[in-house]
Formats: structure tokens, C-alpha cells, sequence
């Protein structure tokens, strides 16, 4: 059922990367490169039927190095294009990423997390949250970064990706886990909520009757380099004030406060809500785009909070832009599992009601 | 209210493709649902699940969760298995043919039918993922029968429509399955 395309008011039962790859079609993705790899190859499959069938461009790459620059290619055309990966494939793409950044292209790439470092494992993971918000390619670079929670969200983020990359002329990462990635919810495809982005001043889209255009990412000049990352910095700014996104849930009174990303961010919402049936004063935020990260809410959040815990599914990686946020106002701790499922809900109340007791 | 339950089996016997069925009737009944399978190096002839969780309310489901509502165990390894994380007063509902009827717990419900054995005598013994939905449904009033054979047709891909006459009357025998009779 999934293998048809469904741009319908009705629910269906799809499976995350089915959703995205869905979504990316009803974006108007007009160019698909990628090269598999556990736990997003649907994505690929999807996109090898659907994108032929819709006649648009589906390559299947020799590798993850040619996939990423054959977006690049693409998306300097002015034209939405978009790869998907995991983890340790994502690094292969981490120079082009850095060039991709550098030359303003809308790239989207949706990374859908397992086990790391190295091959790791195919299970879930938060492992790559530094990779994708701090990023592992040269210069002072910045990607937007969104992170579903839902496989609703991995359809309504997906449309957002393609929207702001276009929109602000910036690499975009989707960053799902293999937990989203495998699951199956009920979704709606609606249709893409955005306007379409004019890309007729930048998009190299062949010369004829106007004087040539070029893409690079080399300044030989010091001061040229100078000018160039200050406005690259004061889009950054724009997109910070702009498109930060989270959602938070009891916050005013909460006594600790519980953050969390993706498909953790599910049980610390529903162990929040135990906590408060228990009478314990526990808020949750969650922050939807991770680059721009919602540092002002948290610091305003560290003024009256006691505490704040980070449930990741990693060593604890999202917990140094909350600590960063929090400026040593208030505690910050981690509630984490190294990889695999998330902390299940009983284990996150079991560990508030130590915190509380402690407070 | 929030429910959940695991089907679990070797590959091969379609436990994953029941896990779907019944997310689609929870769908088609608006009820919240989420189903996530166990993965991993996982082969035809080993043991695969995957847990489905309902909830009737706007929020959106919980996972990895420590308890289980309701557990299909559809081979000896997966009772085994899933016995100790049935919740109090919860059900292990297995298939007779090919588990011990052993009950060493005594604060659950057991059901236990001869699930490749009625899958047979319709006609394909392949079947019994699709009729175990179908006592499940009937033991746990928590969908019906009509909800299911619509998820059939949903899950169902057109290129296999002609096993949909077959899955439905799989479904049926198990949701007319005389609970009494699993006590002897």
C-alpha cells in the first residue's frame, strides 16, 4: 500500500521512511541520489519506483561521496534534490556538506540514525546529533537541523526541510532515528503547506540572454572570505530568530525539566505527565529544530526551573547546547540509553522521583 | 487508555504482516496507533516481533514499554520470551500446536489454541497469523472482526487480493473461536 503515493485527506498506516520519501515527493523532490544502508533503504526503494514513474531523477549512487555531490550538482541548478543515509555514511558526506553550506545550495539530506561510532550497529541511535548540528566538514558552517518525533512529523518536516533550505539558500538535515524510521503510524499527506521559492537570481540555469553566473566556494582574497562569512553568519542570525521550533509542556511551575529530541522526546512526554499525576512539579520541552536550538526558551526555563534533565539515546550530546543555554544557572543532567530503544517510561519516572527527593 | 501488545513468532510466519493488520483496524476504529517491529540481523526461521500500541486519547504512544497488555506467542522461543512482560492480569494467547501448555504464572490469563491445526483444515496453514488476530480480537473486545477484514483489504497488496477470501475466513474462525474450549 505504502508503494502507492498518497496525497490524500484519509489516514494510512506508513512506516517513517515511506513517509519521507512520500513527502519528498509531494515537496516537488525533482532529483533523488542515494546509496542504501540500514535502517532507511525503504527511502530508496520508495523513491526508485515513484520518482521514474512521476518521470524525475532517481540515481542510485556507486556511493554515499557521488550521491551528496550529484545533489550538490542538482540543487546549483536551482532544482529540489535531495540524498538519504545513516550514520557512519553520513560521514562520507561531511566535506560536501561544508562545500554545499559554503556555496548557499538547498541541499536536504535526511539522516536516519543507527548505532555508532564506525559501523556501529543498524539499532537506533542519537549518536549523530554532533554530527549533524555541529557537523564534521571544515569553516565556520551551519546546517538547519529538524527532528521528528512522530512519523507524522517525519511527513510535515519534510516538507519544512525543502521549504528552508529553499527558503534560505542552506543545506537542510532531516535527522530521524531508526526507531521513526522502522515505525508505523497513522499519517495524512496534505499538500505542501509552502510557497514555492524564486531561485531565478542565483540558479545556474544556463546563461542565454544574461551574463554567466558561478558557484564556488573559494575567496582568494582575505577580506573577501572576511565579507563572505559575516553574511553567512547574519543569515544564520535570521534563520535563529526565525525558524527556531519547539514544543513545551507544563513548564511554568516545573521544578525539573525534561528535554528530549525525536523518538525519545514520546516516553519523557508521557513520564512527565505520570509526574504530575504523582503531584511532582516536572515540565518537558522538546526541541523540534535542533539547529536553531531553543537556547533562549531553555535559559529563560533555567530562571525558575531547579533542574533539567536530557534524555538522548546517546552518551549525552544535546545536553552540552542545554548546558550552553543554561550558563551554569541551574544542574543539567543526562537520563541516557548508548544506543537502542529509548528509556522506557517507568525508567524515566523512577529516575524524577530521585531527582525530586534530591532537590 | 493505552494498550499494547506484542505479536511475536518465527520469521516466516507473518508476524509482522498480522502486527500490521491489526494497526490498520486500530486506524480504521480512530484509535491512536503505533507499530514498531524488533529489528535487527533478523532471518527467515528466526525469532521476530514487533509491538503495537493503542491509545484512544490525542497523545501520541509511548514505546519500548516495560509491560504487555496482550501477547500472541506463535512459537515456543517467543512464549518463553514474552511470558515474564505480560502485565498483571494481562493475556499470553499461544498456539497449542506449537508451545507447552505450561502455566507458571498464576496473576495472568492463558489462552492456548490449536491455531496451525484450524489454519490447516481451512485449507492453508498459513493463515494462522491472520486467525490469531482474530481470537485476539474476541478475547480483548478491543476491535472487531469488521475493523480487521477492512485492514485486510488495506494491507493486502492488489497483486495478492485472491488471498483475501482465505485471510477473511481465517479471521473469522479465530474471532468464532469458542474461548470455553481452550480451558481443556
Amino acid at each position: 500500500m505504502t508503494e502507492c503515493l498518497t496525497k490524500t485527506n484519509k489516514k494510512v498506516l506508513t512506516k517513517g521512511n515511506y513517509a519521507i520519501a512520500n513527502a519528498a515527493v509531494i515537496a516537488g523532490c525533482e532529483c533523488y541520489f542515494g546509496y542504501p544502508i540500514t535502517p532507511q533503504s525503504e527511502i530508496g526503494e520508495f523513491m526508485s519506483g515513484k520518482m521514474q514513474e512521476l518521470k524525475r531523477a532517481y540515481v542510485s549512487a556507486e556511493s554515499e561521496l557521488a550521491a551528496i555531490n550529484m545533489v550538490i550538482g542538482a540543487c546549483s541548478t536551482g532544482a529540489k534534490a535531495m540524498t538519504s543515509s545513516s550514520s557512519c555514511a553520513v560521514s562520507l558526506m561531511q566535506e560536501a556538506l561544508s562545500y554545499a553550506a559554503s556555496d548557499e545550495l538547498p541541499v536536504v539530506l535526511v539522516s536516519v540514525m543507527r548505532g555508532g561510532p564506525g559501523l556501529g550497529n543498524i539499532y537506533p541511535s542519537q549518536g549523530d546529533y554532533n554530527q549533524a548540528t555541529v557537523g564534521g566538514g571544515n569553516g565556520d558552517y551551519k546546517l538547519i537541523v529538524l527532528a521528528p518525533a512522530t512519523v507524522q512529523e517525519c511527513v510535515d518536516l519534510t516538507y519544512k526541510a525543502f521549504y528552508l533550505a529553499h527558503k534560505y539558500k542552506n543545506p537542510t538535515i532531516l535527522l530521524a532515528d531508526g526507531l521513526l524510521g522502522q515505525m508505523m503510524e497513522p499519517v495524512e499527506f496534505t499538500d505542501y503547506p509552502y510557497p514555492e521559492v524564486d531561485n531565478s537570481s542565483w540558479a545556474l540555469s544556463g546563461a542565454k540572454g544574461r551574463p554567466a553566473r558561478v558557484i564556488r566556494s573559494y575567496a582568494p582574497s582575505a577580506d573577501d572570505q572576511c565579507e563572505f562569512l559575516k553574511r553567512l553568519h547574519a543569515k544564520y542570525k535570521l534563520i535563529e530568530e526565525n525558524e527556531t521550533q519547539w514544543e513545551e509542556f507544563n513548564t511554568e511551575d516545573a521544578d525539573i525539566v525534561l528535554v528530549s529530541f525525536g523518538s525519545p522526546a514520546r516516553n519523557t512526554k508521557s513520564a512527565m505527565k505520570q509526574c504530575r499525576k504523582l503531584g511532582l512539579k516536572v515540565g518537558f520541552l522538546r526541541p523540534v529544530t535542533l539547529y536553531p536550538f531553543p537556547s533562549k526558551r531553555i535559559a529563560e526555563l533555567a530562571q525558575t526551573a531547579k533542574k533539567i534533565i536530557s534524555v538522548e539515546i546517546n552518551m549525552g550530546q544535546m545536553i552540552r547546547d542545554i548546558k550552553l543555554a543554561v550558563n551554569g544557572k541551574v544542574p543539567v543532567e543526562l537520563l541516557n540509553r548508548p544506543v537502542g530503544n529509548p528509556p522506557s517510561v517507568e525508567e524515566i519516572v523512577e529516575r524524577i522521583k530521585k531527582e525530586s527527593e534530591e532537590l | 487508555m493505552e494498550k499494547n501488545f506484542i505479536i511475536a513468532g518465527f520469521g516466516g510466519q507473518g508476524v509482522l504482516l498480522a502486527g500490521e493488520v491489526l494497526a490498520n483496524a486500530f486506524m480504521l476504529d480512530n484509535k491512536n496507533v503505533t507499530w514498531y517491529p524488533s529489528y535487527g540481523a533478523e532471518m527467515r526461521g528466526g525469532t521476530v516481533n514487533c509491538e503495537i500500541v493503542m491509545n484512544d486519547s490525542e497523545d501520541v504512544s509511548s514505546v519500548n514499554k516495560n509491560e504487555t497488555d496482550f501477547v500472541i506467542a506463535l512459537n515456543q522461543a517467543s512464549f518463553d520470551r514474552f511470558l515474564p512482560k505480560v502485565k498483571k492480569g494481562g493475556w499470553m494467547i499461544a498456539i497449542s500446536t506449537l508451545v507447552d501448555k505450561i502455566q507458571s504464572r498464576n496473576d495472568i490469563h492463558y489462552f492456548f489454541a490449536p491455531m496451525t491445526k484450524l489454519a490447516d483444515e481451512l485449507g492453508n496453514v498459513r493463515m494462522t497469523n491472520i486467525l490469531s488476530l482474530g481470537i485476539l480480537a474476541n478475547i480483548s473486545s478491543l476491535t472487531d472482526a469488521d475493523s480487521l477484514v477492512k485492514a485486510l483489504e488495506n494491507v493486502i497488496p492488489p497483486h495478492r487480493k485472491n488471498l483475501l477470501p482465505m485471510n477473511i475466513n481465517a479471521l473469522k474462525i479465530g474471532y468464532e473461536y469458542d474461548l470455553s474450549l481452550a480451558k481443556a
